[in-house]
């Protein structure tokens, strides 16, 4: 039997082109395709656990290992900057927040099962920080990381503030003069540490020898389409993820659509470090590859537009492929800091937020209708 | 009209009534504790902050944590006191209110079986059905009746038939029987079931179950009413509900028509059934003789005249939608309370733009930070709630000091597979419609062409964009 990846043609075309972020881009497939041989079948045989099979496979477990591999790092790299503050120190502590940042926005779409129990998206990255609670909770000491209380005075936004601040100078005075130093490179740790231990146990629980929640995603009794199944909570987590915490959190909030009008520019992901729109590119790279079935490996299997191609839904696949490339494009068009770009100019975001819009349309509605599965996170009857 | 008449008033047992009560009554309790387990009270009735309410009846309103719960187990006694048969009639009314009350508070949650649960409730509230079998009766003796008229076993018939019919009557669409749609986008999702699983994915399987369901519904009710094909006809009907319960998430809507049909066989069969539960209980055999119960005749004609009328609308409800123009699938009106199940895959989005005249200002609304998902999904795709919600948000920005905004609807729907289209006019002022039943003219026509749409669409989404 041949081992290599039966990949189709048309779907090796569609890989993503031109976005390489810190994804080993392997090139499988097309390359070493002889010219003679057939070309398989489009739609031969797709099979849901297929699907699930990749996408748990080469997509969710390798984006928590990269997730556990960069907070690692954060952590350590968090110690040395309180072991030994420097400017470089700070400059390594700050580079790994920002690797861990974007690896986030690999996984922060798969908001069920071991993530959503113990709730990673709100405890890790609840934005805009609040500054105030941040310095208080550095000035006492007291403070649960975790706690609904302090979930916006935690998590990667308060590293994002803390280790950036308003200004260079100012912000290694606080960390080394300032009578709370102590505190406040011992409140840095408590966060890197406290992500750290919400990431790992999520990567525990989806291990084998951990939870063996890949076992639940992939078991048989989760193969349907029904609200409790992992087709229907991996759409559902997709689809409000996307909705609620990319359109509207990355893009719409602070271009002010949901604030009567009134654009909310530190409303941003990261106000302080000024990459938001690199988090917004990265998630939307995340999603992508999910709706394509292109894995960590560079391998473009099966995902939600083959799963559209195999109900003959083909025309809808492509439209979806289009309207991510047109956000993709529209994104590219924008620069970083995003608060900035809105001030001057918001039109191009807001631009965004209705091609984002156009996409909620086709995946939401058209996607979930034709792939059968419900939009409602209840489980209830239905006639 | 006088031989239905002594049709109708003619003495039969009353042992099928007692039995569909005790079944009734049974299957109700049953699904109140499932409710109740699977935390619905509280995710549907006590969590969401706006509720959608039917025309005229927004004064029903949810009673909070403890009234619902409260409310709840009032209802579960009551069924389980219809079951019993004791306080009979109270029990039947308090049932019915409270059920119908709950199934009233949002219209998000309409389901036919709700409706059908109400009505067959509202049904057993007129008929004798604890004058045997029940605790009253051992309470009272007194109360014991062999016989009742026929009609108080056969307007369940009556009504059981109905359903079937109109299930049927919808079903043949051109949808439903050329495109063997919605069926052809849902079975596929089986395909992981042991055995059957290949054959759901091939569009013939899709073609079998529209046609079959179809010819099932249009004549099961009189192949159950024929003495001869009775028995296989009620293997049909466990077959077929069996069939839909493992298929579709429908609840205990199979196992309520299972229970509710076994009310078309014979006297004798349902005597046998007695006599097997009571040889459980050891109690003594007091169905099969016993006085004829008859209302008084006053109370005779006044319960003829609300049967008549209430068979009258049950008639006409269903029919009601032909007084409208649109395509009943796209606009639904006069889709609920019709029997129309399992007909349509429907989906939608609806974002609300709102313009504030004073400022200038435009912007959109986040409707999950007033709705639930479930409520925003039914919200999308039926227009009198997107007119609800327009009104609902209108409402809101004013407590938040914004007086007479404007709140248009871009909205897109998909049909049994068919691509989205635009559902609401998004130039109408939404706060400007008056909710009623009148026809919706800012909803858009369903044949648009695809093209013609696109362009639409672009239009209105780059004008969703302009600030100030």
């Amino acid at each position: 039997m041949d081992a290599r990846p039966v990949l189709s043609r048309t779907r090796q075309r569609r890989v993503l082109a031109g976005t390489t972020f810190m994804l080993t881009s392997c090139d499988s497939g097309g390359a070493n395709d002889t010219p003679d041989e057939p070309p398989p079948p489009e739609e031969e045989g797709f099979q849901r656990p297929d699907l699930l099979a990749n996408v748990g496979g080469n997509l969710i477990v390798p984006a928590y290992g990269l997730l556990q591999t960069t907070v690692d790092g954060l952590a350590s790299t968090v110690d040395a900057f309180a072991a030994d503050p420097s400017e470089e120190s700070l400059r390594a502590a700050r580079e790994a927040l920002k690797a861990s940042r974007l690896a986030w926005q690999f996984t922060n779409l798969f908001q069920f099962g071991p993530a959503e129990s113990v709730v990673l998206r709100s405890a890790l990255n609840t934005y805009p920080t609040n500054v105030d609670r941040v310095e208080a909770n550095v000035a006492t000491g007291t403070y649960t990381l975790g706690s609904i209380a302090d979930r916006p005075a935690g998590g990667f936004p308060a590293l994002d503030y803390l280790l950036h601040g308003t200004d260079e100078e100012e912000t290694m005075m606080l960390f080394t003069a300032d009578a709370n130093a102590a505190a406040r490179l011992a409140y840095v740790q408590d966060n890197a540490a406290f992500i750290k231990s919400n990431v790992d146990a999520v990567v525990t629980q989806w291990q084998a020898e951990g939870g063996n929640y890949t076992g639940t995603f992939l078991s048989e009794d989760n193969a349907g389409i029904d609200v409790g199944s992992s087709l229907g909570m991996l759409i559902n987590a997709m689809v409000l993820h996307y909705e609620r915490f990319l359109r509207d959190g990355k893009i719409g909030i602070p271009a002010g659509v949901r604030s009567a009008g009134i654009p909310r520019p530190g409303t941003v992901e990261v106000p302080y470090g000024g990459y938001s729109l690199e988090l917004a590119q990265a998630n939307m790279e995340a999603l992508e590859r999910l709706y394509l079935g292109v894995g960590f490996n560079g391998v473009d299997g099966l995902g939600l537009d083959d799963n559209l191609r195999a109900l003959d839904a083909d025309e809808l696949a492509d439209d979806i492929v289009a309207t991510l490339a047109d956000i993709r494009g529209q994104l590219d068009a924008l620069s970083d800091p995003l608060e900035e770009q809105i001030e001057q100019n918001n039109d191009a975001v807001l631009e965004v937020f209705t091609t984002m819009q156009e996409l909620v349309v086709l995946i939401k509605t058209d996607m979930t209708s034709i792939l059968g599965v419900s939009i409602t996170f209840q489980d209830t009857d239905g006639d | 009209m006088h031989r239905l008449r002594s049709y109708l008033t003619a003495p039969t047992s009353i042992a099928p009534l007692a039995v569909f009560r005790v079944l009734f009554g049974a299957l109700m309790v049953a699904s109140i504790i499932r409710f109740a387990a699977h935390g619905w009270i509280t995710s549907l009735y006590v969590e969401p902050t706006f509720h959608f309410t039917y025309l005229g009846f927004g004064w029903v309103q949810p009673l909070g944590h403890v009234g619902m719960h409260a409310l709840f187990a009032v209802m579960g006694l009551a069924a389980l006191a219809v079951m019993l048969g004791l306080c009979y009639r109270v029990a039947a009314v308090v049932f019915f209110l409270t059920f119908t009350y709950v199934e009233l508070i949002d219209v998000t949650n309409y389901l036919n079986h709700y409706y059908f649960v109400s009505i067959v409730s509202f049904l057993l509230i007129w008929v004798p059905a604890h004058r045997a079998f029940s605790l009253d009766v051992l309470r009272k003796p007194g109360l014991h009746a062999g016989r009742v008229p026929t009609w108080a076993v056969d307007i369940f018939k009556l009504q059981l038939g109905l359903v079937y019919v109109f299930a049927g009557l919808a079903k043949l669409h051109p949808d439903w029987l050329l495109e063997a749609m919605p069926l052809r986008l849902w079975l596929p999702a089986q395909e992981h079931l042991p055995l059957v699983g290949p054959l759901m994915t091939e569009p013939v399987t899709a073609y079998l179950f529209s046609w079959g369901g179809a010819l099932y519904d249009l004549t099961i009710p009189f192949f159950l009413l024929w003495r001869r094909t009775r028995v296989l006809a009620y293997l049909a009907v466990i077959a077929f509900h069996v069939c839909t319960a493992l298929l579709f998430p429908i609840g205990m809507f199979p196992y309520i028509m299972i229970g509710c049909t076994l009310i078309f066989f014979s006297p004798a069969f349902h005597q046998r059934l007695l006599d097997a539960m009571r040889s459980l209980g050891r109690r003594p055999t007091l169905v099969r003789d016993g006085r004829m119960w008859r209302p008084s005749r006053r109370a005779g004609s006044l319960l003829a005249g609300l049967l008549a009328v209430h068979f009258a609308l049950q008639l006409l409800l269903p029919l009601r939608f032909a007084l409208y123009p649109g395509p009943l699938f796209w606009t639904e009106e006069g889709y609920r309370f019709s029997w129309r199940v399992m007909l349509m895959e429907k989906a939608g989005y609806a974002a609300f733009r709102v313009q504030d005249p004073a400022s200038g200002r435009t912007w959109e609304v986040a409707n999950y930070e007033h709705l639930t998902p479930m409520q925003e999904k039914m919200m999308a795709q039926q227009p009198d709630l997107i007119l609800q919600f327009a009104h609902y948000l209108e409402d809101y920005y004013r407590t938040q000091g914004l007086d007479d905004v404007v709140i248009t609807a871009e909205s897109y729907v998909t049909l049994n597979g068919r691509r989205s289209r635009p559902y609401i006019d998004p130039t109408v002022d939404l706060t400007e419609v008056r909710p009623s039943l009148a026809p919706k003219t800012w909803i858009l026509p369903f044949e648009a062409e695809p093209s013609a749409q696109t362009d639409t669409k672009d239009e209105t989404t780059s004008a969703l964009v302009s600030l100030p």
